[in-house]
């Protein structure tokens, strides 16, 4: 099975890595937790079956017909990634289980700074499978750039989580910097290590920018759903649709379970009716299906270009 | 990009029963009133075919949704 063969590779291009911190086995412990949660690259095929750590290697494949060369930049995307989790959590502060809760901001701290360092050493090892200087060159700043924009997005995030009142287009405007950023970089480095066209590699952006954005919505469907956006006072798209809508007393429990800094616990259940009877959920599922649209209509033009986008459309079924 | 054409929309299925019903029964007409673009269109039917949209429950939603939510 092919997806089953790219991990293999990608996790042995991840160990390439962490060799390096072989001398410091307790560090090196603790670099390979965040890489081995669920969703990242040490960690078994998810359940669903949606490859998201090989996104850079099957845009690449798609394109020109091999991966390999690209693994070092898919397994440096892994290493960003999983220091933006540890980062996170260090700055939410919100779960029991994170690494800055265990062993404290300090030590997380270092984790996160350590797997920046290992991401850029990755990017470097293109070299060794035949990548042009020129193109690594491309694929550094591009991954730079993108992270960059997770940061800013990430920031704007921490600006206004006490603002009630955050529009709708702030908030997509930061949803797009700190998450869909990610997804776009995955496909805009894929498709920059297949080939030169820069329009093929614009597109391909596009499509990731699409997919991130459905994804990032997704999450917030799901964290009222489960409550725990609503036991979190988290004001996303679902909230800040129903804030422009509600009146009267509908209007005074969203806001009193939104407000920040809160110290009333509101009851997630009454809250979810409450957004689902205000028609915010199927508001925020149909803003998810039109960011799938919008994906879907990249792959087109993909494909209009010769790009076999097959596996490609799996992630958004 | 914000909608105000689609919010509209939503909030006129959710608060009018008349439109809801109408909404349910033929969408199309309802989305004939609004300006929204060919892909908001599509999401809506997409939506409303796999939902119904004025009436899915939070199962059904969690059911569709859960796959796209784990890489970020």
């Amino acid at each position: 099975m092919w997806q089953k063969r790219q991990f293999e590779l990608l996790r042995d291009e991840i160990a390439v890595a962490l060799a390096s911190l072989a001398e410091v086995a307790d560090l090196q412990s603790l670099v390979r937790q965040p890489l081995s949660q669920p969703r990242r690259g040490l960690a078994a095929l998810s359940a669903d079956g949606r490859p998201w750590p090989l996104l850079p290697l099957i845009v690449c494949e798609a394109i020109c017909g091999s991966y390999r060369h690209a693994l070092p930049a898919a397994a440096a995307i892994q290493l960003f990634m999983a220091a933006g989790d540890v980062f996170d959590d260090i700055e939410d502060a919100d779960s029991s289980e994170s690494l800055s809760a265990r062993y404290g901001p300090a030590v997380a701290t270092n984790v996160a700074t350590t797997l920046l360092s290992l991401a850029e050493k990755s990017i470097t090892r293109l070299k060794d499978r035949g990548v042009a200087d020129s193109v690594i060159v491309r694929v550094t700043d591009a991954v730079n750039s993108f992270f960059m924009s997770a940061c800013a997005g990430q920031h704007l995030d921490l600006s206004l989580s006490s603002d009630i009142a955050i529009s709708e287009d702030d908030y997509l405007r930061v949803v797009g910097m700190k998450s869909a950023s990610q997804v776009e970089c995955a496909c805009h480095i894929g498709a920059l290590l297949a080939n030169e066209r820069q329009e093929l590699v614009d597109i391909f952006a596009k499509f990731g920018h699409n997919l991130g954005m459905a994804a990032q919505i997704t999450n917030d469907i799901r964290g009222v759903t489960r409550g725990s956006d609503i036991l979190e006072h988290k004001n996303t798209l679902p909230v800040i649709y129903a804030l422009t809508q509600a009146e009267g007393e509908s209007r005074k429990q969203l806001e009193l379970a939104f407000r920040k800094p809160s110290e009333s616990v509101a009851d997630p259940t009454q809250i979810r009716d409450l957004l689902f009877r205000i028609g915010a959920i199927h508001y925020t599922t149909i803003k998810t299906e039109f960011y799938k649209q919008l994906a879907l209509d990249n792959l087109s033009e993909i494909e209009r270009h010769g790009t076999s986008v097959e596996r490609l459309k799996s992630f958004l079924e | 990009m914000k909608s105000q054409a689609l919010q509209e929309m939503i909030k006129k299925v959710f608060s009018d029963e008349k439109t809801k019903l109408q909404f349910m029964s033929n969408p199309e007409s309802v989305i004939a009133q609004f300006k929204l673009t060919e892909q908001e269109k599509t999401a809506v039917l997409n939506t409303h075919a796999r939902l119904g949209l004025a009436t899915a429950d939070s199962q059904q939603l969690e059911a569709i949704i859960e796959p796209l939510s784990n890489w970020l």
